[in-house]
């Protein structure tokens, strides 16, 4: 009979569509690879300027020229404490080295003089930037701590982390984001 | 009740529906409070770090910044709905949900259509398929024993049971 | 609860997580043994009558739903115990969260949630066999239980290996995070995604018989009742399941809204929209024997994309907040896919022709005609979703940039397709099968169209406006019309009985789409908020209410700390929107308080940031109309699902079933 093949043809129709639509979920970047998503990568990093903790201002643009790292910190939350030590780390690191990365908090939703206790008792001597009325987290969309943030010497956006960082994992990622830079 | 069901009563029902749904219509004026505008404009937006949630759905901070940042050009009067998005648009690119009606964009638009056009198109190529295939052509003495059998059941009209 | 201490000196201390691994070895095992054994039974029955391997099936049932209930209750032991050499209870237990939200953090992540998927098939498993105990040497179902078990193998295997739960955390560990805080203050957590997972799960049933239907060729009108039955039970359940996804959503979330087209909220629609395709066209199947193939396919399709679905949830392809981290398991997922789909394709290429119905159907305006109208609208509004769904995937494929398809999107492509589905459903309830006269319908629909222009008088009359709620208002009143009428004639001829069996029970769930519709269309539109800015005993008024800031309340525990903002609605009872920080978590929580009556629904929100020393707050009120219908109508459509599980009135095949014809008038248009 002349119409005994429409299954047939229909299945190696639908075979055809389904074969494209494989392929590009197969093909699909999980999400996590990227880093956290967000528009700002590979743009200019939105304008921090701001007084520091103990005196002094933090203005982000002044900082052209070297890597600067954005931390967002918040002293009562839990894995904000739990990565404290491994930037102290990171810091020591950064600073043995010549052309060492920068690294800045950012307070976020918390007192000044909180945080100042925080870093007092449990060390790290960089700036510490405030944020009263949270204009810098939203500048940068941080909705949750704690975020870590690369801006590069000529402040674009690197790499956006979201939650706890090591010292390993960051140094790690700096030395990837440096060479990615150096090799044209 | 034959009277009633008559085609002319059909019309004038017809008619009354089209009439008060355009007075419905008609009425609509858009949103009538600087609230609703807000809403009307932040549906449209995605939230540029969240995942994937409007500025309206998403309770994130930066959202949050959002809104706030519409209510005071909202409230400035200056600038027109879509005015707002654009501007919007361009602090964040990107983030306007609605997708566009240019280049590859327009696809999920088009898609739709043709899936609709489609469908119907096979719905009609498989009705008419079905006609062709011609049942036998039932007799009046046929028509007569249907008939009578209807009329000895006790419902007559409504037996539609599934 | 529990003292450290006493944890401490348990003995159970690591035995959970080796029992459990162990389960999931079992169940492996079993599934494909019985897998093996069900493909022997269904090859010998073919050419003997006693299959001896055929005995075999059940015993490999049972264990597989021991194992199945062994890894997820030594699971839920680990977390109820705070046991913290698992990573998992590492990741997800704390001792700080309560025993409700401990319990259900087994299922708050995804390695846990697989086990609850488990859970889900081996249960469905086991049903079938005890359903078809004393056929199990039937090839049909020898080989549907084949499937079963080796859609079971693949999902144990899963849990075994790249999603295994029991994996041992690092040492030293004595506390975790709890679940996430979303998942934490809210009893639905406990309802929600069982129910929605036995759904999910349970269309692996008639999927099951959909393949072994093709692979024996007997698609006749035995497999086909009985598969009705089991798909009726999954589509209820996962229907319930969705709507109590979205009351959660609405008391939690703080947007007010009940629906948002996330990805993962669209996972659960795809199916539930193919699956009610194939509960309409199945009944043209079962009156006139046609339709066989077309729908084979739908069940297999509904099975594939609630494969799909998870793999779009779990692999982390999309950007969704509901959405699982990001595992392995994707590429498991997405070949498991695609071999589903290359199987069912093949089969329906290879078997398809060789099993269509002759026959025809004889005029478009016709019950029949309708059901196929039906299904064009369902597996259009299908593919519109899952074309939205994927658009990002698309578009960063093709330019490499990343949009985000949301609302906009799917509200202005679901609302024509909403309103014909509801002129369909105001219209079909009425058709006669084979024909439709004019007269016939216009005698029908009169008193339902009546009762559609009477809502649109009632909705003009309370101050609805704009066209597309209005149009869902009409039709909506002109379908209930049609669907009581069904009922009305059915409780007439045959009393309570005509509550009960497909047509009857089915009109019930229509109805209860109807207020569903009829309130999302309402809620959507006519939604207004304000925010105020309350002081301390002072009133202010909005809407017509009047709301008063009686006092702060605030909560620290261990988990959290909470700010309640006391809120009197008209000087009765007080109301407590919340924010909650979630000490582990490092993020605010908004929680919403809502007074619902029949009219509308008062939502209130805390806004950021709470001033409780100067006694000040900012809420934000939301006025929803007509809320409360939907979950009324959510519980109308569990409640006609089930009528319809029910026997309806046995027909008796000399009943006459199509509408009286004018004689003299020819049967052929």
């Amino acid at each position: 009979m002349r119409n005994s093949r429409i299954a047939r043809n229909v299945a190696i129709a639908t075979s055809v569509v389904v074969l494209a639509f494989f392929v590009l979920l197969v093909t699909a970047k999980p999400r996590g690879e990227r880093g956290i998503s967000t528009p700002l990568l590979g743009n200019p990093a939105p304008a921090v300027s701001s007084p520091v903790v103990g005196g002094g201002n933090f203005d982000l643009a002044r900082r052209k020229g070297s890597w600067v790292v954005l931390n967002f910190f918040n002293s009562t939350c839990v894995p904000c404490r739990a990565e404290h030590p491994q930037l102290v780390a990171f810091e020591k690191n950064q600073s043995t080295q010549d052309n060492g990365v920068e690294l800045v908090t950012v307070v976020n939703d918390d007192s000044d003089a909180a945080v100042a206790a925080f870093f007092e008792k449990n060390g790290g001597d960089w700036p510490k930037v405030t944020d009263p009325d949270g204009a810098i987290a939203v500048a940068f969309g941080v909705a949750k701590v704690p975020e870590t943030w690369v801006i590069d010497p000529s402040g674009f956006v690197r790499l956006r982390i979201a939650g706890e960082v090591t010292n390993d994992f960051l140094s790690a990622k700096m030395a990837e984001l440096q060479r990615e830079l150096a090799a044209p | 009740m034959k009277k009633l069901n008559s085609l002319p009563v059909w019309i004038l029902m017809l008619l009354l529906t089209v009439g008060l749904l355009a007075f419905g219509t008609l009425r609509d004026r858009g949103p009538l409070t600087q609230q609703g505008r807000i809403d009307a404009i932040s549906k449209q937006l995605a939230c540029p770090t969240c995942n994937g949630e409007s500025i309206y759905v998403s309770r994130a901070p930066a959202a949050e910044a959002i809104r706030n940042e519409i209510a005071r050009e909202v409230a400035s009067g200056q600038n027109s709905d879509d005015q707002i998005v654009a501007v919007i648009e361009n602090s964040f690119p990107g983030s306007v949900l609605l997708p566009r009606t240019d280049g590859v964009e327009s696809l999920i638009w088009i898609l739709p259509v043709v899936a609709l056009v489609g469908g119907l198109c096979v719905l009609g190529l498989v009705f008419r398929r079905w006609k062709n295939a011609s049942l036998a052509h039932a007799s009046d003495e046929d028509f007569a024993i249907v008939e009578a059998a209807f009329l000895k059941k006790n419902d007559v009209t409504d037996d539609e049971n599934v | 609860m529990f003292s450290a201490d006493a944890v401490e000196v348990a003995v159970n201390q690591g035995l959970a997580g080796p029992l459990g691994r162990g389960a999931l070895l079992v169940g492996v095992i079993a599934s494909a043994f019985g897998a093996v054994a069900s493909i022997y039974a269904a090859r010998e029955s073919s050419h003997h009558d006693e299959a001896r391997t055929a005995r075999l099936i059940p015993r490999f049932a049972a264990l597989v739903l021991f194992a199945a209930f062994a890894a997820i209750t030594a699971m839920e032991y680990a977390m109820i115990t705070r046991d913290f050499s698992l990573q998992y209870v590492q990741d997800h237990g704390s001792r700080s969260t309560p025993a409700l939200y401990n319990f259900t953090a087994v299922w708050s992540a995804l390695e846990g949630s697989i086990l609850l998927w488990v859970l889900a098939l081996a249960l469905s498993c086991a049903a079938v066999v005890w359903r078809y105990r004393k056929k199990l040497n039937d090839p049909l179902i020898a080989w549907a239980m084949a499937v079963m078990f080796i859609v079971l193998a693949f999902f144990f295997l899963l849990s075994f290996a790249p999603a295994n739960p029991f994996g041992v955390g690092a040492p030293g560990v004595t506390d975790g995070p709890g679940p996430n805080p979303l998942l934490q203050n809210h009893i639905l957590v406990l309802f929600h995604p069982p129910i929605l997972y036995l759904g999910y799960v349970g269309f692996t049933i008639p999927f099951a018989f959909a393949i072994a239907a093709l692979i024996t060729g007997r698609v006749g009108e035995g497999w086909l009742i009985e598969t009705r039955r089991w798909t009726l039970c999954a589509w209820g359940l996962l229907t319930f399941g969705i709507i109590l996804g979205g009351w959660w959503s609405y008391e939690v979330l703080g947007w007010s809204g009940v629906w948002a087209w996330d990805p993962v909220e669209n996972a659960s629609f795809l199916p539930w929209l193919t699956g009610t395709a194939y509960i309409h066209s199945v009944l043209v199947q079962e009156r006139r024997g046609m339709l066989r193939v077309w729908n084979l396919s739908l069940l297999l399709a509904t099975f594939s994309l609630t494969i799909l679905g998870t793999f779009l949830t779990r692999s982390g392809v999309l950007n969704s907040v509901h959405a699982f981290s990001e595992s392995d398991i994707g590429k498991y997922l997405i070949v498991f896919f695609g071999v589903i789909v290359a199987v069912s394709l093949w089969l329906i290429a290879w078997r398809g022709d060789s099993l269509r119905s002759p026959g025809s159907i004889d005029s478009p305006v016709s019950r029949e005609g309708a059901f196929l109208a039906n299904n064009v609208l369902f597996a259009l509004f299908a593919f519109v979703v899952l074309l939205g769904t994927v658009f990002p995937l698309v578009i960063e494929a093709l330019q490499n940039r990343q949009i985000v398809v949301g609302e906009p999107f799917f509200d202005q492509l679901s609302k024509p397709i909403g309103i014909a589905m509801l002129a369909m459903m105001s219209i079909a309830p009425v058709l006669p099968w084979r024909k439709a006269s004019e007269e016939v319908l216009r005698q029908r629909l009169f008193w339902p169209a009546w009762c559609g222009i009477g809502t649109l008088v009632v909705s003009l009359l309370v101050g609805a406006d704009g066209l597309a709620p209005l149009l869902a208002f009409t039709l909506g009143g002109f379908a209930s019309g049609a669907a009581l009428r069904q009922l009305v004639l059915a409780t007439r001829r045959q009393g309570l009985r005509g509550l009960v069996g497909r047509a009857n029970g089915g009109m019930v769930v229509h109805l209860g789409v109807i207020l569903i519709a009829v309130a999302l269309a309402a809620s959507n539109s006519y939604t207004r908020s304000q925010e105020l800015s309350l002081k301390l005993n002072t009133p202010a008024e909005f809407g017509g209410h009047v709301f008063e800031l009686k006092g702060f309340e605030n909560e620290k525990t261990d988990r959290l700390t909470a700010v309640k903002a006391i809120v009197q609605i008209d000087g009765g009872k007080s109301y407590a929107p919340a924010i909650t920080k979630f000490v582990q978590m490092g993020n605010n929580i908004g929680t919403p308080s809502v007074k619902s009556s029949w009219r509308y629904d008062l939502y209130l929100t805390l806004e950021p940031p709470v001033k409780s020393e100067s006694g000040e707050a900012r809420i934000k009120v939301f006025i929803k109309p007509l809320v409360m219908w939907m979950w009324i109508g959510g519980g109308m459509m569990a409640v006609g699902t089930l009528l319809a599980l029910f026997p309806g009135r046995r027909r008796r095949p000399t009943d006459a079933v199509s509408a009286h014809i004018d004689s003299g008038k020819t049967l052929n248009a």
